[in-house]
């Protein structure tokens, strides 16, 4: 479990290192992605259970499935949480296309006009 | 009533009628006035579950204050916007209405994860309200703010993840329960708060916010100095004062004087007008989140008044700057000059409010927060004051720049856009000298946020 926890932490800098300091537009979408999926990693880590069962209820298996299943909710957190960064992604996407198409480049910093 | 809105999302995005969101905006409103009458505290369950399962939303005084702001900014908003948005205004009222919807969930759920889920439909509005214009400004702004909103709703995320790693729950209430000040806690929270902060522009977090405005139509503008902004503090001082933080009270008064000042002195440098109502937004917020910070019934409630008084002073200034760019159709102080009076009559008593003169509304939360700071400490009344100075040095400027320059523009301005402005004004006089009237709102909310008890057994228990 030490090491999926770790993991996450790696690969949340490796996302936030992406977007702070990536200059191309894109690098940072594909960075806000990377982090994201981090925290669906850990997400799914918490609700995770060695040798756990799919968490499906019959009317025989309730011991067992306390005993064994892995926690759904997380499970249902990230399926929704996927849903909305699909949607912040294609938002983010359809900016750059129409930052590209103002400015012919995907460099942030030549697009950085507004100061102070 | 969220169902309505959302529907009428639907209806303005396939039948192309305006009208449809502004009657759902107005609708919901009204239906949070009058919810603010009943005097009990309610809770909805949806599907049936028992509180520590199900989503539950809970409609405490604290909540509705927040949502009644949110949904009173959003109506006069939409009724401004009717002449003020020319092109596409079907697409400008969807993302409205959405953004309402965001704004309400916040505001009265009771369900952390919830809670996210709003604000990301928040956030992805406002992103896209952001780019409204398309212009290279408006694609700049948004990616700023996109970028950021982003960063920090996943820090939120992260938190949310950890609390329940920690507790097994997603409840509020029940989470009260579960919470201790150890350090695992500390940091799930703290990234929680830092995710609001970034709504509420408190300072480290505020780079986004004048770059957004400045690409906005001014009523977008408007909504996000005060609709989103108070959010923010809503999700701040629930989570301090639900989970018993208030021993960290400090850092919030340090970076309320922070913000304060700094939000005042880059509103002064400012040659953009809706980049100085940014900054100035900014400022406003620092006095609340300072005054909250004092922990003390006077200092929240001198807070909330200040972030009400806010709502209704921003709005007209953003609306009021919204005419002059309207009619003038440029946004730089130099040039923007025109000529009408109603409208010079509701500027003049904005700026004036805004800087605290009696009697205006703003001198009354002013003056509150001037008294809880005393109590705290005599430095922090002085800072208070001096950042209320150069409220009026910036004020008196943006007044100048629109009324009293010798260039012209002799333009008659539309109706529809004066009457939110002068309704908005009506208000403001009548709180600055019968504050009674907002008295009766704030304090029963900064009541139900100290006593949180009450909320928790409203929640667990029945």
């Amino acid at each position: 479990m030490l090491e999926i926890y770790a993991g996450m932490v790696l690969v949340a800098l490796i996302g936030i290192y992406c977007v702070v300091r990536k200059k191309n537009m894109i690098k940072k979408v594909i960075g806000l992605g990377v982090l994201t999926n981090s925290v669906h990693l850990l997400l799914i880590t918490i609700g995770f259970q060695e040798n756990g069962i799919p968490p499906i209820v019959t009317p025989t298996n309730i011991e067992y499935f306390v005993r064994y299943a892995v926690d759904p909710l997380p499970q249902a957190l990230v399926l929704t949480s996927i849903v909305i960064q699909l949607s912040v992604t294609a938002l983010a996407l359809g900016i750059v296309i129409l930052a590209y198409r103002g400015t012919k480049t995907l460099d942030m910093e030549k697009l950085n006009n507004l100061r102070g | 009533m969220l169902l309505i809105l959302f529907s009428a999302t639907f209806l303005v995005l396939v039948l192309r009628r305006d009208e449809i969101a502004v009657a759902a905006i107005l609708f919901s409103f009204f239906s949070v006035c009058y919810m603010l009458l009943n005097p009990d505290i309610m809770v909805v369950r949806f599907g049936g579950w028992l509180p520590p399962f199900g989503i539950v939303w809970v409609l405490d005084k604290f909540n509705l204050f927040f949502a009644l702001i949110v949904t009173g900014v959003s109506s006069f908003v939409a009724v401004y916007s009717l002449k003020y948005i020319k092109e596409r205004r079907y697409r400008f009222y969807t993302l409205l209405c959405l953004q309402t919807i965001g704004l309400l969930g916040i505001s009265l759920t009771g369900d952390i994860f919830n809670l996210y889920v709003f604000f990301e439909i928040l956030s992805v509005s406002s992103y896209a309200l952001v780019a409204f214009f398309l212009d290279k400004r408006a694609i700049e702004g948004a990616f700023k703010y996109l970028i950021a909103g982003s960063l920090t709703s996943t820090f939120i995320l992260i938190g949310i993840g950890m609390l329940y790693g920690l507790t097994g729950t997603l409840n509020f209430a029940d989470l009260a329960s579960k919470v201790s000040l150890a350090s695992p806690y500390i940091v799930a929270l703290g990234l929680m708060i830092a995710g609001f902060s970034l709504k509420a522009t408190i300072i480290p977090f505020h780079a986004w916010k004048p770059d957004a405005i400045e690409g906005t139509p001014a009523p977008v503008g408007a909504v996000f100095t005060t609709a989103s902004t108070a959010i923010g503090v809503y999700g701040i001082l629930r989570i301090l004062f639900i989970f018993n933080l208030i021993q960290l009270n400090w850092v919030l008064i340090l970076f309320g004087v922070f913000t304060m000042l700094v939000g005042a002195f880059m509103a002064l440098a400012q040659v953009n007008v809706k980049r100085m109502l940014a900054y100035s937004g900014i400022s406003q917020i620092g006095y609340v989140v300072m005054a909250s910070g004092f922990g003390t019934l006077l200092g929240l409630t001198a807070g909330m008044y200040h972030l009400f008084n806010n709502a209704i002073l921003k709005s007209i200034l953003f609306m009021g700057a919204g005419i002059a760019i309207y009619v003038t159709g440029k946004d730089n102080l130099n040039g923007m000059g025109m000529r009408n009076t109603p409208l010079m009559v509701c500027m003049g008593i904005g700026l004036l409010s805004l800087s605290g003169i009696p009697p205006l509304n703003g001198f009354v939360s002013k003056w509150l927060i001037f008294m809880a700071s005393w109590e705290i400490s005599p430095v922090l009344t002085a800072l208070a004051i001096i950042a209320s100075a150069i409220t009026l040095a910036y004020s008196f400027k943006i007044f100048s720049a629109i009324f009293l320059t010798t260039e012209r523009v002799e333009k008659d301005v539309p109706k529809i856009l004066l009457i939110p402005v002068v309704i908005l004004t009506i208000i403001c006089v009548l709180i600055g000298v019968f504050p009674q009237i907002g008295m009766n709102i704030v304090e029963p909310a900064a009541n139900a946020l100290l006593n949180h008890s009450q909320y928790i057994t409203a929640v667990m228990g029945g």
